[in-house]
C-alpha cells in the first residue's frame, strides 16, 4: 500500500533510538580507536599489540571458547536429542532443562562460586567421598577458567537447546520412518541424516554462542577479576578494565574492535565450514545469526 | 509341529525385541533424569542452603552425610535478612518498575515500526529493513563502554533514565514483529480500509488483537533481559535508591562475602519471579526465538 509520510512516522521513533543507542556508540568506539590526537592513526593499536598483557588475554579468550563453545554445542544436541520425541514426560524434563536460563548470569555466579568454595562447599564435598583431597577451583590458576565453563555451560545448554530442538522438530517424520526401514541404526539415522539436516540451525547456534562467549566477562567481573594470576583474564575484561579502572577509553576502543574483528573471521569460517556455499543462503544466514541479540 | 516351532521361535524373538525396546526406554529415562539432576541440583542445593545457619552449613559440608544437604534445622533467618536488612523488596520494585515503564514503549515503538514495513511500500524500504538488521547484529555488550559515555554526557547515570530508554527500541523485536505481521493477510486490512477505518484503528483493532502471541513473546523478552541484566545497570545504576535485583546480589555477593547463607536466599528469591513467569508462558519464548533460525 502506498502512503507518503505514515511509514516514515511509523520507523521514525525506533530509527532515532537505534541510532542513538547503538550506531552511534559503535562510531564512537572506532573514533576512539583510530585517532589520536586529532590525527588518524594507528598509535593505538601499535600500543596495545606491543604489551604483553593483551596477547595473554587473547590466549585466555581463545582457550576459553575452543572448548566451551563446541562443548556447549555437543550437549545442548544431545540434551535435545533426549527430549525432542514424544515419549512420555519429556515435557516436563524439557522445562526442566530451560530453567537455568532464566537464572541471571549474577545468581548463577553466587551459586557456583559458593558450591567450588575450598573450604566448605558442596562440590568438595562431594569429592571428598571419591577420596579425592579438596581443589581451589576459582583460586587455582589451573582450574579457573574451566570452572568458569562448567558455570557458563550449566546456564546456557538449556538455551542453546531450544533452537536445536526446534530445527530437529522441524525435520520431516517421514525421513525418520525412510531410515527405518532401510534399517538405520539410532546413532547412523543422527549422524547421516539428522545433523545435515539441520546445518542452518547448527550454523546459527554455533555463530551466536560464539559471539556471546567471547564477549563474556561477567563471571570474571564477579569471581575471579581476570585471576589468579590472569589465568581467566579474557580480553572483553581487560576492556571493562580500560574503560572503567583505568579510564582509558583509547585502548578499551582498540581491544574491543580487535574482539569484534576476531568474532567476524570466527563466524566467516563457520559459515564457510557449515554454510551452504550460496549467496542467499549466506543471507539469510546471516539474519540469524543477528538473532543472537536475545542473550544481550 | 514345525509350526508350531516356527512360532515359538517368532514369540521369543518378539520377546526379545520387547525386552530390548523396555530397556532402551529405560536408560533413555535414566539420562533425562540424570540430566535433570544435574541441571536442577545448584538450584536445590540453593534451596535447602538457604533454609539453614551458616554455622550448619559450614560445618556439615565435611565429612559428606546426609546433612551436607538437607538441614538439621530449618530456620528462615536469612529470608528475613535479604528481606529486610539487605533491601531486596526495594531492588525488585525498582527492577520492575524499570520493566513496567519499558514493557509498552518498546512494544509500541517496535511494532509500529514492523508495522511500517509489512503494510507500506516506501522508497528505501528495504535500506531501511537492512539498516535494522544489521543494528541488531551487533552485539549489545560491545557497544557497552561507549555507551556509557553517551549515557554519562546526558547526565543519566544513576537515575532510571538510562534503564530505561537505551532498551527500548530493538531491532530484534522489530524482526519478530515483522515476521508475525506478515502473516496477517492484507485483505482484512485493505476491506477495513475500504470500511473507513483509519491506519490507526487498522493498528489497534485488527493487528494488535490478531498478534497477541508476539506481544506476550515481546514482553516476556523484555521482563527476561531486564530482571536479568547485570553489566548495564552495573554501570548507571549504583545508587540504592534505584538499583536492580542483579545489582543487590552482586553488591550483598562482594561486601558480605561471609553471609552463605543469605547469598543463597537472594539466589533463590531473585529466580522464583523469573521462573515463575516463564514456566507457563515458555511456548511463547521458545517459539519466538526459535522462529527466524529455523526457517530462516
Amino acid at each position: 500500500m502506498k502512503n507518503k509520510c505514515a511509514p516514515y512516522l511509523l520507523l521514525l521513533p525506533a530509527f532515532l533510538l537505534i541510532c542513538i543507542f547503538k550506531i552511534y556508540p559503535v562510531a564512537t568506539t572506532l573514533q576512539q580507536a583510530f585517532i589520536v590526537d586529532g590525527h588518524l592513526s594507528l598509535g593505538n593499536y601499535q600500543r596495545v599489540f606491543a604489551e604483553k598483557t593483551f596477547w595473554k588475554c587473547l590466549e585466555v579468550t581463545l582457550k576459553f571458547n575452543i572448548v566451551t563453545v563446541p562443548l556447549q554445542i555437543v550437549i545442548s544436541f544431545l540434551m535435545a536429542l533426549l527430549v525432542s520425541n514424544n515419549i512420555k514426560g519429556a515435557g516436563i524434563f524439557r522445562t526442566i532443562y530451560y530453567i537455568p536460563f532464566a537464572v541471571s548470569i549474577t545468581v548463577a555466579v553466587m551459586v557456583w562460586s559458593l558450591m567450588f568454595q575450598y573450604n566448605g562447599g558442596i562440590i568438595n564435598s562431594f569429592l571428598s567421598i571419591f577420596g579425592i583431597p579438596a581443589q581451589g577451583f576459582f583460586n587455582d590458576k589451573k582450574q579457573a577458567l574451566w570452572c568458569i565453563v562448567v558455570l557458563c555451560s550449566w546456564k546456557g545448554c538449556g538455551y542453546w537447546m531450544m533452537f536445536l530442538m526446534a530445527g530437529i522438530k522441524n525435520i520431516d517424520s517421514s525421513v525418520y520412518e525412510a531410515a527405518k526401514i532401510d534399517g538405520a541404526s539410532y546413532p547412523r539415522t543422527v549422524w547421516s541424516i539428522v545433523i545435515p539436516l539441520m546445518k542452518r540451525v547448527f550454523l546459527f547456534v554455533c555463530v551466536a554462542n560464539t559471539s556471546s562467549n567471547m564477549l563474556l566477562f561477567a563471571p570474571m567481573q564477579l569471581v575471579t577479576e581476570g585471576g589468579p594470576r590472569n589465568s581467566t583474564n579474557v580480553l572483553m575484561y581487560e576492556a571493562y578494565k580500560s574503560a572503567f579502572r583505568y579510564a582509558d577509553m583509547a585502548r578499551c576502543a582498540a581491544i574491543v574492535s580487535v574482539l569484534l574483528l576476531i568474532l567476524v573471521a570466527i563466524s566467516l569460517v563457520q559459515f564457510f565450514a557449515l554454510g551452504d556455499h550460496d549467496a542467499r543462503d549466506a543471507k539469510k544466514a546471516a539474519k540469524k545469526a543477528a538473532r543472537r541479540g536475545v542473550i544481550a | 509341529m514345525k509350526t508350531a516351532n516356527l512360532s515359538a521361535s517368532a514369540a521369543r524373538l518378539h520377546r526379545k525385541a520387547m525386552r530390548k525396546k523396555y530397556l532402551v526406554r529405560a536408560l533413555h529415562y535414566f539420562v533425562m533424569l540424570l540430566v535433570a539432576l544435574i541441571t536442577m541440583f545448584p538450584l536445590l542445593w540453593s534451596f535447602f542452603a538457604s533454609m539453614r545457619s551458616d554455622v550448619e552449613l559450614y560445618k556439615y559440608a565435611l565429612p559428606f552425610s546426609w546433612h551436607t544437604i538437607f538441614p538439621v534445622e530449618y530456620t528462615f533467618e536469612s529470608y528475613r535478612v535479604v528481606l529486610t536488612e539487605l533491601g531486596f523488596p526495594r531492588a525488585a520494585f525498582n527492577t520492575l518498575l524499570v520493566i513496567a515503564i519499558q514493557i509498552p514503549f518498546a512494544c509500541l515503538i517496535n511494532s509500529i515500526a514492523a508495522f511500517a514495513f509489512t503494510t507500506f511500500d516506501f522508497k528505501g524500504k528495504n535500506a531501511l529493513f537492512a539498516f535494522f538488521v544489521v543494528s541488531f547484529m551487533i552485539p549489545g555488550e560491545a557497544v557497552t563502554m561507549p555507551l556509557y559515555q553517551m549515557v554519562n554526557k546526558f547526565g543519566w547515570v544513576d537515575t532510571r533514565w538510562a534503564l530505561i530508554v537505551p532498551g527500548i527500541a530493538s531491532g530484534l523485536q522489530l524482526f519478530l514483529f515483522r515476521q508475525f505481521f506478515a502473516d496477517v493477510p492484507s485483505a482484512l486490512i485493505e476491506s477495513a480500509r475500504i470500511d473507513g477505518a483509519s491506519w490507526t484503528q487498522v493498528f489497534f483493532k485488527i493487528m494488535v488483537p490478531m498478534c497477541v502471541p508476539i506481544y506476550i513473546t515481546a514482553a516476556l523478552m523484555i521482563f527476561m533481559g531486564e530482571w536479568n541484566s547485570y553489566m548495564w545497570p552495573l554501570l548507571v545504576a549504583r545508587r540504592e535508591k534505584i538499583r536492580t535485583v542483579q545489582i543487590m546480589l552482586a553488591v550483598v555477593k562482594m561486601e558480605h562475602i561471609t553471609l552463605w547463607s543469605c547469598m543463597y536466599a537472594g539466589a533463590v528469591l531473585s529466580v522464583l519471579i523469573p521462573v515463575a513467569l516463564f514456566l507457563p508462558l515458555q511456548k511463547y519464548y521458545v517459539e519466538g526465538i526459535t522462529a527466524g533460525a529455523v526457517k530462516g
